[in-house]
């Protein structure tokens, strides 16, 4: 059934780089340079992706400090080294594209600024994961500090977009509630970001069990971590 | 006050007397906050002083290096309140002791003053330096008290997490900053309307600022108490 599902989820992929270059119209309204605005079925997926990390990164905190089991705070842990790479994807696809639309790599856009601010505190999870050797005292420590993280990064969104304005075009549904895109891209943009949601969930899972392998390994046996 | 309540503002009380008296014994957070904020304060102030910078742009930068000297002597400091803990190993004895709620808050009062001694002395020092007018004191003594607890919070639940670690001293700079940084954006946006006074719309700048501000104190105090036990007790 799992090898079912990750062919199934290859294929979804296949079919939205396919949609991407050959069913999606070949120049969108509203871009400066009109033919450039394909990366976008790859940069707001991985963006989201990272997003998804930082929050599921919380949850997985949360149940291991209810639970105590070692497996949640793995799979915290994978969460975070994922929303990492996809991070890091979207801050390079996206300083590549406002180069070809606004000219500049870098302009402290809010949702560059907010994004960057990520990267910073997965950098620092990660940090402090390594600084600690004993694995209980690092699970505490770490699910502590995620949590800390998501109770403070949201004061970066009322904050940042009062020092900056921002060039990000208006969100897919805005105040209106309405999409601005045509619907061609809308689609696509909505398969894409389904794809890289589940491809998020795909690769957690294997990594969560890596780690859990490792963990294993280095204890020396078993110690009681689940299947 | 019901028994319970005041057995437990006693431990705060004898928590928060405890850490004074240990720091009257070494001085050395005071001596670490102070003399990092002195020459922190003559670097900015020789390259910088009343000549180097012009008074529009003045009011625009200062604020900004006010807060750096404040943070970064915070973090020279402040971590030596649980650091020291677990280097004396009196740690498991304080375990024993103090309910982790009351231990958190005596140390968090602890370091509030500490902070607040250090804005006491840094700020008037830096003002006239650096001969910045303040147009709206009460608004930046505010600021100084909601900023300075701030601090105070982010950083108590921060040291504790670092003394457990390896690394303790540069682990600090690192986990702490993506927690302080949106309360630094918040202080750092409300010392400029202080600062800058009549210009442009002062009041609904600090009508909306200033609750996040306080909103931001909240969260981080909430968090504190909620996550302190998790980090304290084995």
């Amino acid at each position: 059934m799992k090898t079912l599902l990750a062919w199934l989820l290859w294929l979804w992929i296949a079919l939205v780089i396919w949609a991407a270059f050959f069913y999606a119209p070949g120049a969108a309204e509203n871009f400066q340079v009109p033919t450039s605005y394909r990366i976008l079925f790859f940069h707001v997926p991985m963006a989201w992706a990272s997003f998804a990390g930082f929050i599921g990164s919380a949850v997985w905190s949360v149940l291991y400090l209810r639970s105590r089991n070692p497996r949640h705070d793995l799979a915290a842990a994978a969460a975070i080294q994922l929303g990492l790479l996809f991070g890091v994807l979207a801050t390079v696809t996206g300083a590549v594209w406002a180069r070809i639309e606004w000219g500049l790599y870098w302009n402290w856009d809010p949702r560059q600024t907010s994004l960057l601010v990520s990267l910073l505190f997965y950098g620092a999870y990660l940090a402090l994961r390594g600084a600690v050797d004993d694995p209980e005292k690092r699970a505490r420590l770490a699910a502590a500090y995620a949590i800390l993280g998501l109770v403070v990064t949201p004061f970066l969104y009322w904050i940042v977009p009062r020092i900056t304005f921002s060039l990000h075009p208006e969100p897919v549904v805005n105040a209106e509630g309405k999409s601005q895109m045509s619907s061609d891209i809308s689609r696509v943009l909505l398969a894409s970001s389904v794809g890289f949601t589940a491809l998020f969930f795909w690769m957690h899972n294997l990594q969560t069990r890596l780690l859990v392998l490792a963990e294993r390994k280095s204890a020396g046996g078993d110690q009681g971590y689940g299947a | 006050m019901s028994p319970i309540a005041s057995s437990w503002a006693a431990e705060v009380a004898a928590v928060f007397v405890k850490e004074w008296r240990c720091e009257f014994r070494t001085r050395y957070a005071l001596n670490t906050l102070a003399l990092f904020a002195f020459t922190t304060l003559v670097v900015t102030s020789v390259s910088l002083g009343p000549m180097g910078i012009a008074k529009a742009q003045g009011s625009a930068v200062l604020p900004v290096l006010l807060w750096l000297i404040l943070l970064f002597s915070v973090a020279a400091g402040l971590p030596r309140a649980f650091v020291q803990e677990e280097e004396s190993q009196t740690a498991t004895a304080l375990r024993l002791a103090a309910t982790p709620s009351a231990l958190f808050c005596g140390k968090l009062l602890y370091c509030l003053t500490l902070v607040m001694a250090l804005e006491l002395l840094v700020t008037p020092v830096f003002l006239t330096l650096m001969s910045l007018g303040v147009e709206s004191p009460g608004l930046l003594a505010a600021v100084l008290a909601a900023g300075g607890y701030g601090l105070a919070v982010g950083s108590t639940l921060v040291a504790a997490i670092i003394a457990q670690a390896r690394t303790k001293g540069t682990l600090f700079s690192v986990l702490s900053f993506p927690v302080l940084l949106p309360l630094l954006l918040l202080v750092v946006e409300l010392t400029r309307t202080a600062v800058a006074g009549g210009i442009g719309d002062m009041g609904s700048t600090a009508g909306v600022v200033l609750p996040q501000l306080l909103l931001y104190d909240a969260s981080v105090s909430v968090a504190g108490l909620m996550l302190f036990p998790v980090v304290w007790n084995p």
